[in-house]
């Protein structure tokens, strides 16, 4: 055994996650769960299928559950009710669900569990396409991005999907990034110490859908942060706090790193531009204001 | 002591599901069983029942929810009709290959576009091949005492399937009959807590149904505790019998069977009037008896071939279709299947009635026992199915 797979396995020994995953290589799923899991703790269930089905979710070490993919929250406030008729109550459960999951097939099921502020973190692990079934669009893949679906590029923006459930007045909304891995973990251990629906929005790379060298899966997702098309903030109480860089790179740099980009004409990228400039500033303005009342 | 007052079939589910002490509770609305459902957020509101009810926004969430709940060691409970079974579909499927002892209530009701409010069969036929046990009720006590003689049977651990508990809409679900409520302490005797064997969602301590691999190896072991499931259905009606002083005969009920050349075989509230008109038949000399399929799966098809011999007709009642099928109702097909390889095996009559939920009136009964009796005269079945309803039989009594 090299010295390098020793170190590796003793790295995962010691966390709540296997090392070695069929996932693709530079996929963010992996990653996004290892950090999560050493926030959240032993006494954590996690119900519900990321991206890319049970690729990272055999990888969890602590119970999981799950039973079809558009299963949102569903199982989850079941459990938690079991739970409570059992008198059990030191479990955080943890409900997971992709982009589609979330913002298409299961988003009914998402208000309803918040509109019941089901004692739960659900999270949206949102790699922007419905990447298992080979690259189709969802509600959460970006403008003017290709997909085998939408060939000469997506004709609508992303869903704001953490806004439309910050509007259902639940006690935590957040946005993070697995570029951003402090931001990330602290998060979640505040989310973790929160009672109520809580929402966890994370965009993580997929360079086999967004078709770009895996060796830059970081970069590339640090670029969709710093370039504000996919901002970090908090919404604690309805209240808004952003947690990252004022000033914002140009959108093109981000579209120029992936190849499902090149379908969109010089007037689109324009237009996003704007778009995204004039999202920024909004944001800015509502910095550390209540939203909803 | 033992209560008795009239009762409409949901208040009595409600109290089934009361008594059997029921932990978590996701439901959503949809007529005939709102009442139901709203019989047990009252409870629940005053205290009289201890359980978690999860105000699901569709049937859909309402079987996932049941699905967690019951994995992570609740009973559980949950009701719909019609529209919510079929909309419920995609999770309905799971409990079977899961083992998930889930009792749901089934309160019939027919499907768009051309069923209305009032019942048929077809929302829970459509069920049939799931895995699901299938259990018809013909009124409110019968309904009551099916639920807590379901979970019985659902969570036998060499069953461990779900359970429908199915009753018409209007017909049971709304029609208040004489029903004796148990005493909490008997239903507690007969029914201990809830425990699966096999699931544990506690960190530290958890464990899933091991998987043997393979659909074929799954679909095989639902169907083999399907087969289990005969035999204790029918020990637990026995052993309920013994407790509660009532007993529905297991799987099949033979009514005013005896000495009869052919019977009617009915399923759900249609057997009630059923029972009157073969009894005032039987008076005026006619050979005919009446057969009540109360379990629909798993289909007994044993039983009925031990029972086929003393019959020259059967006449299924079935108050369903299968439109394009080999011919006939649901049940007439699958009782066709249960006795194809029997040497001295009965015709086969089929009648369509009730669709939509539609009377099934004393007049249609008589004349269905009539056409069986002509049928065994003749020694042949002349057209697959009878299309009861489209026939002008007349005043209905």
């Amino acid at each position: 055994m090299s010295e390098l797979d020793r170190r590796f396995d003793d790295y995962y020994a010691k966390r709540k996650f296997y090392g070695g995953n069929s996932c693709c290589p530079g996929c963010g799923g992996p990653l996004f769960w290892r950090m999560a899991m050493e926030a959240f703790g032993p006494r954590t269930i996690v119900y519900g299928i990321g991206p890319c089905a049970g690729c990272t979710m055999r990888s969890i070490k602590l119970p999981s559950f799950n039973i079809h993919f558009s299963f949102v929250a569903d199982g989850a406030s079941g459990i938690l009710a079991a739970f409570r008729a059992q008198g059990i109550n030191d479990i955080t459960v943890i409900s997971s669900a992709g982009d589609g999951g979330t913002a298409d097939i299961g988003l009914g099921k998402i208000s309803a569990a918040a509109e019941r502020n089901e004692n739960m973190i659900q999270v949206c692990i949102d790699n922007e396409a419905y990447m298992n079934t080979g690259i189709q669009k969802s509600g959460l893949t970006p403008y003017g991005s290709w997909t085998t679906t939408t060939p000469l590029g997506k004709e609508a923006p992303k869903k704001d999907i953490p806004l439309i459930l910050a509007a259902h007045h639940i006690p935590y909304v957040a946005t993070v990034s697995v570029a951003y891995p402090q931001d990330l973990k602290k998060k979640f251990e505040v989310a973790k110490e929160i009672k109520g629906f809580r929402y966890i929005h994370v965009v993580i790379p997929c360079p086999t859908g967004w078709r770009f060298d895996p060796a830059k899966s970081i970069e590339v997702t640090k670029l969709g942060v710093d370039t504000w098309l996919w901002p970090l903030y908090e919404i604690k109480d309805s209240v808004l706090h952003l947690n990252m860089k004022k000033e914002a790179k140009p959108v093109k740099e981000y579209l120029e790193t992936q190849q499902r980009f090149r379908v969109m004409k010089p007037d689109q990228i324009e237009w996003l531009q704007k778009e995204t400039d004039r999202r920024r500033e909004e944001l800015l303005t509502l910095d550390g204001k209540k939203l909803f009342y | 002591m033992v209560q008795v007052r009239m009762m409409e079939g949901n208040e009595a589910a409600a109290y089934g599901a009361m008594l059997s002490r029921a932990q978590v509770v996701p439901a959503y609305p949809i007529t005939p069983q709102t009442e139901l459902i709203s019989f047990i957020a009252q409870f629940i509101a005053e205290g009289r029942m201890k359980a978690e009810y999860i105000k699901v926004e569709g049937e859909h969430t309402a079987m996932a929810a049941a699905i967690g709940a019951s994995a992570a060691g609740a009973r559980v409970f949950t009701a719909s009709s019609s529209q919510g079974i079929v909309f419920m579909e995609e999770p309905l499927w799971m409990p079977p290959g899961m083992r998930l002892p889930i009792n749901m209530c089934i309160v019939n009701r027919s499907i768009a576009p051309t069923g209305g409010l009032r019942p048929d069969h077809n929302d829970s036929l459509l069920q049939r091949d799931t895995g699901w046990i299938q259990l018809y009720c013909e009124n409110s006590q019968e309904v009551m005492d099916t639920i807590i003689m379901g979970y019985k049977i659902a969570e036998n651990k060499n069953i461990y399937l779900p359970v429908a508990t199915c009753y018409d809409g209007y017909f049971v679900s709304a029609t208040a009959s004489k029903v004796e409520v148990p005493e909490q302490k008997d239903v507690d005797a007969f029914l201990p807590p809830y425990k699966h064997d096999w699931y544990s969602l506690i960190p530290g301590e958890s464990k899933e149904r091991p998987s043997r691999g393979g659909s074929a190896r799954n679909r095989y072991e639902v169907q083999q505790a399907n087969e289990r499931a005969k035999k204790i259905i029918e020990e637990v009606d026995k052993e309920y019998a013994k407790t509660f002083g009532r007993t529905y005969d297991g799987m099949i009920e033979e009514y005013n069977c005896d000495s009869s050349d052919v019977v009617l075989m009915t399923m759900g509230s249609m057997t009630g009037t059923a029972r009157d008109v073969v009894d005032d038949l039987k008076k005026n000399g006619k050979s005919v008896g009446l057969l009540k399929l109360r379990c629909f799966r798993p289909f007994p098809t044993e039983e009925f071939q031990q029972l086929a011999h003393k019959y020259h007709v059967i006449g299924v009642v079935d108050r369903n279709t299968s439109t394009g099928s080999a011919g006939g109702g649901i049940v007439s097909m699958e009782l066709a299947r249960a006795l194809y390889h029997l040497d001295d095996k009965p015709l086969i009559a089929n009648f369509h009635v009730g669709l939509g939920g539609t009377d099934v009136t004393p007049r249609q009964i008589e004349y269905m026992a009539d056409k069986t009796l002509e049928i065994m005269k003749l020694g042949r079945v002349s057209e697959p199915v009878d299309w009861v309803e489209l026939k002008d039989l007349g005043p209905v009594m």
